[in-house]
C-alpha cells in the first residue's frame, strides 16, 4: 500500500495530484503580480476538515469498526502493532474513509473548474484507483 | 498584454536553447527577463487564465525543466505581472534578495513526502489501545449497529482517536527522514494525511534520502502509505522580499 513516486523525468501530470498542495499554497508570492483568481481551489484544505468531520465519516468509522473482527487478528493484544512489525492479515485495499475524504476532494478539484476542457475530465481519482491497481499487481 | 511568471533563476547562457512551452491553450514559448544577473521565466499571460489542469502541469513542468540544471525560485501557481518592465523592475529592486536565495537553493532540491495510515490498521490500532472504544464497539456490535445518535457518537470517538494517532505517528516518518535533509517545511493539511512534509536535500544526498524514505516505507507498509514526490523545485524554501 506504498507508492514511491519521482518526479523527474518528463514531470508527467501523473504527479500532479500529489503536488498540488505545494504548487498552490507554496512558492514564492510578490505583491507587485497579481495572483489568478482560484475560485474553487482555495477551499483545497479546508475542505478536508469538512469532509473528515462530517456525519457521514463518523458513521463510516463506527460501521468499519463493527466490522473488524478484532479476534481473527490477534484480539485485543493490538497496542504493539507498530513493533510487531505490522499485522499480515490486513490485505484489504479497500478505501477508508481517509482515502474517501481525499477522493471527494479530488473530485471537488476536477469539477471545480474543468467544466469546460474533455482533456481535463480525467478525475484524479479515476487515476488513483489506477495506480492502486498497480500497487496491487506489484504485490 | 501582462506577463505570467514561472520563477527566478540566475542568468547564464544556455536558457534561451530550453524551448519551454508555458500556460494556455496555446503553450506560448517562455522567455527571459532579465536584470542583475537574474532571469525570470515568463510567458505571454493567456487571457482568462485560471487553475486548470493543464496549466497547473505546464507551471510545474517549466520550473521542474528548469531546476534540473539550475537553482531556481519557483513562483507559487498563477503569478501575473503588468507588463515584462515590471518583472524586471522586481528583479532589480530585490536583486540581492533572490541572488542570495538562489545561492542558497542551489544544488538542493524538495522531496515532499506524505503519508497516511492504512485505514483498517489504525482503527485496529485505536481500539486495541483503548479499552473504553473497545468495549463501546462490542456493546453496538450486540445492539445490532445501535441507534444512529449513538453510531455517531461512538464514530466521533473514533475519529478523535485517529487524530491523535497520526500526530502521534507523524514524528516516526518525519524525524528519520530529517536527518537526510537541511531543513524541514510543514506543507498544508490535505488529504487527512499524518504527515505532509518537505525536505530541502543537497543533490548529492538524494539518494541516500530516496534509501531512508524506502526504508520506512518497508517498515511501515501495511500500517501506513508513505508517498515521496521529488525531486521537486524548492517550492517550500522560498521566502519573498522583506
Amino acid at each position: 500500500m506504498t507508492v514511491m513516486q519521482q518526479t523527474g523525468g518528463g514531470g508527467g501530470s501523473g504527479d500532479l495530484y500529489e503536488i498540488l498542495d505545494l504548487i498552490l499554497d507554496k512558492g514564492l508570492v510578490i505583491d507587485v503580480f497579481a495572483r489568478v483568481s482560484l475560485v474553487g481551489i482555495e477551499l483545497l484544505t479546508v475542505d478536508v476538515r469538512i469532509v473528515v468531520a462530517s456525519v457521514d465519516t463518523y458513521l463510516r468509522f463506527a460501521e468499519a469498526c463493527n466490522r473488524l473482527d478484532l479476534a481473527a487478528s490477534g484480539g485485543a493484544g493490538l497496542p504493539d502493532l507498530l513493533d510487531s512489525g505490522m499485522e499480515k492479515g490486513s490485505r484489504s485495499k479497500s478505501k477508508g474513509a481517509l482515502t474517501g475524504a481525499a477522493e471527494a476532494i479530488s473530485e471537488s478539484f476536477s469539477k471545480g473548474r474543468d467544466e469546460d476542457r474533455d482533456e481535463e475530465k480525467q478525475p484524479a481519482h479515476a487515476r488513483r484507483r489506477t495506480s492502486s491497481k498497480r500497487k496491487e499487481e506489484k504485490e | 498584454m501582462s506577463t505570467y511568471v514561472y520563477g527566478f533563476v540566475h542568468d547564464d547562457g544556455s536558457l534561451d536553447e530550453m524551448e519551454l512551452s508555458g500556460v494556455g491553450e496555446d503553450a506560448p514559448p517562455v522567455r527571459f527577463v532579465r536584470a542583475h544577473g537574474i532571469a525570470a521565466a515568463v510567458s505571454d499571460a493567456p487571457q482568462g487564465l485560471r487553475a486548470k489542469r493543464r496549466d497547473l502541469a505546464a507551471h510545474q513542468e517549466v520550473l521542474q525543466r528548469l531546476a534540473r540544471n539550475h537553482g531556481v525560485l519557483p513562483m507559487r501557481f498563477g503569478a501575473v505581472s503588468e507588463d515584462d518592465d515590471t518583472v524586471a523592475a522586481e528583479l532589480g529592486r530585490f536583486a540581492d534578495h533572490y541572488s542570495t536565495l538562489l545561492d542558497r537553493l542551489e544544488d538542493r532540491v524538495e522531496f515532499n513526502v506524505k503519508a497516511s495510515h492504512v485505514e483498517e490498521a489504525a482503527l485496529r490500532t485505536v481500539l486495541g489501545e483503548d479499552e473504553g472504544l473497545r468495549s463501546r464497539n462490542e456493546a453496538l456490535r450486540k445492539a445490532g449497529g445501535g441507534t444512529p445518535a449513538e453510531r455517531m457518537a461512538f464514530g466521533e470517538q473514533v475519529a478523535q482517536a485517529l487524530e491523535e494517532l497520526k500526530q502521534r505517528d507523524s514524528g516516526a516518518v518525519v524525524e528519520p527522514l530529517a536527518e537526510h535533509a537541511e531543513r524541514t517545511a510543514q506543507g498544508p493539511l490535505v488529504d487527512g494525511c499524518l504527515a505532509n512534509v518537505s525536505f530541502l536535500v543537497h543533490r548529492d544526498r538524494a539518494e541516500e534520502f530516496l534509501g531512508e524514505a524506502e526504508r520506512l516505507r518497508r517498515e511501515f507498509d501495511a500500517y501506513m502509505e508513505v508517498r515521496v514526490n521529488g525531486p521537486l523545485p524548492p517550492y517550500s524554501f522560498v521566502t519573498s522580499p522583506q
